[in-house]
């Protein structure tokens, strides 16, 4: 009895010390990491916006300089507007062992037709959205950390002001004239293609014409678009669609007179 | 000598011998308060602020820390001094599971939003308690055998 009562004994000794070491190792782990001026870090991130997509691509490194191996990190990012989530992503899992660096970028992309389609006005209304941030790791497979924080940041639409004006026949030429012009608030570049569609009152298709846009961020688009329409179908009055990228950011009615 | 007599000297022979043990587990208890106290007084500034609610938790620990210590104290040489070890290491069990949230800690600071999860290490924990628990159970059963009996 005595014997199993001192085996019993000298084992919470050495869980006790187990458990009270862990922890503070663990602790002075992250410390080690943490003091180091270069341990994590993002790099330039690139943005662009081509072909209805929009791609973000952020390298980081993570330099473990700690005792234990990071893992299962996690970063998630939810935006959202007028509590709607419009967007949500999630890194893949990774892994850091100690005394390991890890290059790595968090890339994400999203089609700005499903965008669009949760709310319209981001393409052309500049607004604030709502970013929602979580990290997510363990550390020596035994301990979870997370942080998140909730931030807005202002969206630039990168078809701020889109107008179609001086919509006019030109008899000599059988064409219509119309004038579209919009400025290019957001960060990036503005690289598709453009599709202008005329419709009489009854809705039916009487001519379009398709072009090809490359607008810088902050930069003003000014362009004069001729269509050649189907003079028989032609009303006084009708309705004009633009898409960009199949999707449809605005519709207008016009007067031929 | 009567038997109102006999029923005094044992009252007396009593009191002689509880008294010192009283005493004794007092200045342990008072003891153990006064550095549980101190700790407190070190850490609880940070704490306080980042966790509101450790102290209260702190006050229930301390209490029923300095109560098992001075029952454990006072009942030596009996029974009831390993019934009372066993009952702290369950309440250490239940405090710890109770306390920590079942190992997730989540903070609030400034705009932030921290979440701490530790459950190994609480099971860890537990465990210790287990076997805390289970050495009171063995120690009670080597006393009971190794008492004289009436």
């Amino acid at each position: 009895m005595r014997q199993v009562i001192r085996t019993l004994n000298w084992t919470i000794i050495f869980l006790t010390v187990t458990t009270f070491l862990l922890p503070v190792t663990i602790g002075i782990s992250l410390l080690r990491i943490l003091e180091q001026p270069n341990a994590i870090g993002f790099k330039e991130p690139t943005v662009s916006f081509s072909n209805g997509t929009f791609s973000l691509s952020a390298p980081f490194y993570i330099n473990n300089t700690g005792y234990y191996d990071l893992s299962d990190i996690n970063v998630t990012i939810l935006i959202g507007r007028n509590n709607t989530t419009l967007a949500a992503f999630s890194s893949p899992l990774l892994n850091v062992p100690a005394g390991t660096t890890l290059n790595s970028s968090y890339d994400l992309s999203f089609d700005i037709e499903k965008i669009v389609s949760k709310s319209t006005e981001l393409l052309t209304d500049d607004t604030t959205l709502n970013l929602s941030i979580s990290t997510f790791f363990e550390i020596a497979y035994v301990m979870s950390l997370g942080v998140s924080t909730n931030m807005t940041t202002s969206w630039g639409a990168p078809f701020y002001n889109l107008t179609v004006s001086e919509v006019s026949w030109n008899f000599s030429t059988q064409e219509f004239t119309v004038v579209l012009s919009f400025e290019n608030h957001a960060c990036f570049t503005v690289n598709g293609t453009i599709l202008l569609e005329m419709c009489n009152s009854r809705s039916e298709l009487i001519g379009l014409i398709e072009t090809c846009l490359d607008v810088p961020s902050d930069s003003l688009f000014h362009d004069v678009l001729k269509l050649t329409v189907d003079r028989s179908k032609m009303t006084d009055n009708g309705i004009i669609h633009i898409y960009f990228e199949n999707v449809q950011i605005l519709e207008e009615w016009f007067s031929s007179e | 000598m009567s038997e109102a007599e006999v029923e005094d000297m044992s009252v007396k022979e009593l009191l002689r011998k509880s008294i010192p043990r009283i005493f004794r587990a007092t200045v342990v208890a008072a003891i153990v308060g006064a550095c549980l106290l101190f700790s407190w007084l070190l850490f609880s500034a940070p704490l306080v602020r980042l966790y509101p609610e450790s102290q209260l938790l702190f006050t229930i620990f301390t209490w029923a820390i300095v109560f098992f210590t001075f029952s454990i104290r006072v009942t030596d040489g009996t029974i009831l001094k390993y019934c009372f070890i066993i009952g702290r290491a369950f309440f250490l069990a239940m405090y710890i599971i109770y306390a920590t949230n079942g190992g997730i800690l989540e903070i609030d600071f400034m705009n932030f939003h921290f979440s701490i999860g530790f459950i190994p290490i609480l099971s860890l924990m537990v465990l210790l308690s287990l076997l805390a628990m289970a050495k009171g159970v063995l120690q009670a059963i080597e006393f009971t055998s190794e008492s004289p009996k009436d």
